[in-house]
């Protein structure tokens, strides 16, 4: 492969430096960054010396697959890491050391590693007494689930950015300027957080925020985990630190002298997870720990028009903070050729949706693979994903949106199971409706429809009941026996003989004991539903791997007389505590399908394309942050200096700057085209008038100018 | 070939296939997860796992310099009572044996028939003269007989990618087979680990064994991966609902009898199977 005359300046550096690349997106930094690490290996630098850091395990993969390539001469592995999986890493292996110290109520027993999932749970559980029994947020009208997931937000912006997190409340407070009310508002954040943080001590839980506090605080002074990492790892490759978190920069510039090589690679224009505790600056910082600096200026990806479109885009933003002459470039007519506009004002959504996937037809049948077209929008709302991917379906146009459909605890194989096994634990007092249970035993049964099981249902199913909820096959009148059939009868009675026994069985009152029983024994045998469905069955381990994993930290934490785990997972299901996730986001794009997917999605999976399609850009969610009455990026940032209030003009220059990275940082990753799609009105009905597309209008009347 | 591109032969993967190559298929071609029981006493085999990756941890804080006294007390405090007798077994017998430079929990990699092998070793020595010592530690009841560990995958690949790797650990020299030597550290049998010597001849066998083994694998097309005719082994399977070979899981103490194994322990806590979180 050719290489620019940048990243051949970079091979140029002898091995044992310290160097800073930074460049824009497109200029070739991640694969100068895997020729960097070839050099390595070609020096005889064993690969299990080699740490590769990123923000994201995903961005690792170039890395990896470039070992992949080079295993030959190759006799160990790299090591890929993140802050949170070094955090984690070291605390379990170094627990014996530091359990007691860092204030864990039992020292002598193992941590429990929170997940998203049992993190949100805890929360939950800590907090709901306080709303129920205390009047906590009573002034809020949120669901209860965001606040939840906005307090443990909190907590972790206090461990990455580095403060107490004693000071959550306080720096909220200090930077108000409304009512009196949101005063109370972030003083229940505090004590939430407070409680919160008493209860993982009191239980050795360690949700994430606990994971990097306590490795920050206790484990990278410790000499022993010092010397442990200093001696495994002696060259270092960070890349794409400007979307890490200030606190890793913090390690990386005091573990930077350690190393015998360092290369540290930074994108200019981007920080797009700030709103995840990105921070450009303290990235940008780290500049000046290196011995070489070099910058990537040549974008490898831009056709002349895009680049133009970029230019004009620019210009305009730059006019709106403000910035220096200088800043401001007119951009050339080229700037026209970059922009796919709707011919005529198209009023309403459905007709946006129809010019989207009618261009990707047309551009399709000139030859551009779909794989080259990806269709963007701030959140990607499942209504609009679902109008588009009606839309390409009914045109035969291949398409991958970034994640399934639905959520873990939606999926009609999750809903067959967790419906059977309240069926098999009348106990718990939670029979499935009937239309839930018709709907599960149309999966589970072969040959069953619905409208046989929601007559089978009718005539079996005796939720009032004490004990046996369903009747057997020959209890009902012979001519809906007939009707149901003696096949489907036959495997009916199998199916509630298995749960009546099993319910009853040893080590069944673990539910997901249960649920694999159920399956393997039931459900995926001959005439039964899962039988030789392998998607199914991945969707049944993920649900079953979500109850285990709840066990292993619930069960073990919170046994009490009264306490039913099974009881206790199911209904967090259906409050949407518990999976809610969805099943796997899609870490590799097919290689020809038409991608969907939120625009920071896009952004950081670093993979340019021809064409982009932005779509709804009237709405402001192209700038706006979400709404977060409980927590704020900005004042909980490093950059906040105490006693600052956050007003209007904050919020606005906050809005103008999202704006530049978001669109400059799409254009980097775009070859040719950029469509707009926009309808007056929006998905909701309401009228669109944001400022992107003011922007653009503005952008395209300067380059008018320009070729006049 | 059909297997990804990307795809590494390990122990556990070679395992699977010579125990039924339609389970290698399912597992790694497919990569399809089953999520049937493997036997029929789940909790008392989960918690043997458990049990099991714990004690490989706290073996690996001591390898790394935890002092053994904080160790007990975890060891102490374990909810498997027989965790204690192993870790007084281990404080009592191998320390002595700890002698030369400590590789703990390392992966090394390997080529054979243009194809990737992985090994990862509890812990590896490097004495003073160049000689390499492997040891494994087992917490199953019952230790296997000397030939049996000799014809396990396990033993075959891990001396095999050792002695390839050797001239990395080795200041760029290249091992000889003598000077390498395995040891299966039994938890319930202490003071006598199962030392396995190593030679050119044991050397040659086990790469003719291995090359063909892989190349068997990766030269196979989807038709080529039967189900085993060992019906026995159907009963430990996940996969047995959807071949139809039978309904429930085998009993433990027949999977004890039949001196079927766990994989490896610390595959239960490996922290990549944990999710990212974004922060
Ligand atoms: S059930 Fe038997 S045949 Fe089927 S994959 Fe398992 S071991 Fe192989």
């Amino acid at each position: 492969m050719l290489l620019t005359d940048e990243q051949g300046l970079l091979l140029t550096q002898p091995i044992d430096t310290k160097i800073f690349v930074q460049g824009k997106a497109g200029s070739g930094k991640t694969t100068a960054g895997v020729h960097w690490l070839q050099k390595l290996l070609k020096a005889g630098v064993p690969p299990h010396q080699i740490l590769v850091f990123t923000p994201q395990r995903t961005l690792a993969q170039p890395y990896l697959d470039c070992m992949h390539d080079e295993g030959a001469f190759a006799h160990s592995l790299i090591t890929t890491m993140t802050l949170g999986g070094l955090a984690r890493r070291m605390v379990d292996l170094f627990w014996p050391l530091i359990s007691e110290e860092a204030g864990f109520a039992h020292p002598n027993q193992p941590p429990h590693f929170l997940t998203l999932e049992s993190g949100q749970y805890y929360m939950a559980h800590v907090v709901r007494p306080l709303i129920e029994n205390e009047g906590y947020f009573e002034s809020l009208a949120i669901h209860r689930n965001r606040i939840y997931a906005q307090i443990l937000d909190n907590l972790n912006k206090a461990a990455i950015v580095g403060f107490p997190y004693e000071e959550i409340g306080p720096r909220l407070k200090s930077a108000w300027i409304g009512g009196i009310e949101q005063f109370n508002i972030y003083d229940d954040v505090q004590r939430c957080a407070d409680h919160f943080r008493q209860f993982c001590l009191a239980h050795n839980l360690l949700d994430f925020s606990l994971q990097v506090e306590v490795f920050l605080q206790r484990l990278w002074p410790l000499r022993l985990c010092r010397e442990h990492l200093v001696q495994s790892y002696r060259h270092l490759i960070a890349d794409n630190i400007e979307e890490d978190t200030p606190v890793t920069h913090d390690v990386l510039r005091d573990w930077l002298s350690e190393f015998e090589s360092a290369l540290l690679i930074a994108d200019e224009e981007a920080g797009f997870r700030s709103f995840l505790g990105a921070d450009v600056i303290s990235a940008f910082s780290l500049g000046s720990a290196c011995e070489t600096r070099l910058w990537f200026k040549q974008n490898l990806v831009n056709e002349t028009a895009i680049a133009q479109l970029k230019t004009g885009i620019q210009s305009v933003i730059s006019q709106l903070q403000s910035r220096s002459e200088e800043e401001i470039e007119s951009p050339t007519p080229a700037l026209r050729e970059a922009l796919g506009l709707p011919g005529e004002h198209i009023k309403l959504f459905p007709s946006m949706v129809k010019w989207v996937t009618q261009n990707v037809a047309e551009l399709i049948e000139s030859g551009v693979p779909p794989a080259e077209i990806v269709l963007l929008a701030p959140y990607m709302p499942d209504v609009l994903r679902f109008a588009l991917g009606d839309g390409l379906d009914a045109l035969g146009i291949p398409h991958q949106s970034h994640r399934p459909s639905r959520a873990l605890r939606d999926e009609p194989a999750t809903q067959t199971l967790l419906s059977l096994a309240s069926i098999a634990y009348p106990g718990w007092s939670m029979p499935a409706q009937p239309v839930n249970l018709a709907l599960a035993l149309m999966q589970a049964i072969e040959g069953l429809d619905l409208v046989r099981a929601q007559l089978l249902v009718n005539l079996v199913f005796e939720p009032g009941n004490d004990g046996i909820l369903l009747k057997p096959f020959e209890a009902i009148p012979n001519a809906f026996k007939d009707r149901i059939t003696y096949r489907v009868g036959e495997r009916y009675d199998r199916l509630r003989q298995w749960l009546l026994e099993a319910a009853g069985a040893e080590g069944s009152q673990n539910l997901d004991f249960f649920l694999s029983r159920l399956f393997g024994e039931v459900l995926s045998q001959p005439g039964f539903g899962f039988h030789d469905d392998l998607e199914r069955a991945n969707t049944v381990s993920t649900l079953i791997e979500s109850v285990q994993k709840f066990r292993w930290t619930v069960g073990q934490q919170l046994p009490g007389e009264d306490f039913n785990l099974g009881k206790e997972y199911l209904r967090m299901v259906q409050d949407g505590v518990i999976a809610a996730q969805y099943l796997r986001t899609w870490e590799e794009r097919s290689p020809d399908a038409v991608f969907m997917a939120p625009a920071y999605t896009f952004l950081i999976s670093n993979q340019p394309v021809d064409v982009q399609f932005w779509l709804d850009i009237g709405s402001p969610s192209w700038y706006q942050r979400l709404d977060q009455p409980l927590t704020h990026p900005y004042v909980l940032s490093r950059h906040w200096t105490t006693g600052d209030v956050w007003d209007a003009d904050n919020e606005l220059a906050a809005a103008h700057e999202t704006l530049r990275r978001l669109s400059i940082g799409l254009l980097n990753r775009c070859r040719k085209k950029v469509y707009i799609g926009m309808s007056a009105l929006d998905v909701r009905g309401y009228e669109n008038r944001g400022l992107l597309i003011r922007i653009i209008n503005e952008a395209w009347r300067r380059s008018l100018k320009e070729g006049a | 070939m059909i297997l990804p591109n990307d795809f590494v032969f390990t122990q556990a993967n070679l395992q699977n296939y010579v125990d039924c190559p339609y389970r290698f298929y399912l597992r790694y071609v497919l990569r399809t997860r089953w999520p049937a029981l493997v036997v029929d006493q789940a909790l008392d085999f989960e918690q043997r796992g458990q049990a099991g990756g714990r004690f490989h941890r706290l073996v690996q804080q001591y390898l790394m310099g935890v002092p053994a006294e904080r160790i007990e007390a975890l060891a102490e405090e374990d909810p498997w009572p027989e965790l204690r007798t192993w870790w007084a077994g281990f404080m009592a017998h191998v320390p002595p044996w700890l002698v030369g430079q400590r590789w703990v929990e390392m992966s090394l990699t390997a080529t054979l028939a243009g194809q990737r092998l992985l090994a990862k070793y509890d812990l590896l020595l490097v004495d003073e003269q160049g000689n390499l010592t492997l040891f494994d530690w087992k917490t199953s009841e019952k230790p296997l007989s000397k030939v049996r560990l000799l014809e396990r995958i396990q033993t075959r690949l891990y001396r095999l990618v050792l002695l390839q790797a050797s001239p990395m650990l080795l200041n760029h020299q290249q091992a000889a087979p003598e000077q390498i030597s395995m040891h299966y550290w039994y938890a319930t049998h202490p003071q006598t680990p199962i030392s396995l010597i190593y030679s050119q001849v044991d050397y040659d066998r086990d790469r003719e064994y291995l090359a063909h083994l892989v190349e068997t694998v990766t030269n196979a097309e989807v038709e080529d991966f039967l189900r085993t005719a060992d019906l026995g082994r159907c009963r430990f399977c996940v996969y047995r609902s959807h071949c139809e070979r039978g309904v429930e899981a085998g009993s433990l103490e027949e999977f004890d009898r039949l001196e079927l194994e766990l994989d490896d322990p610390d595959q239960l806590i490996d922290f990549d199977d944990l999710p990212e979180i974004e922060f």
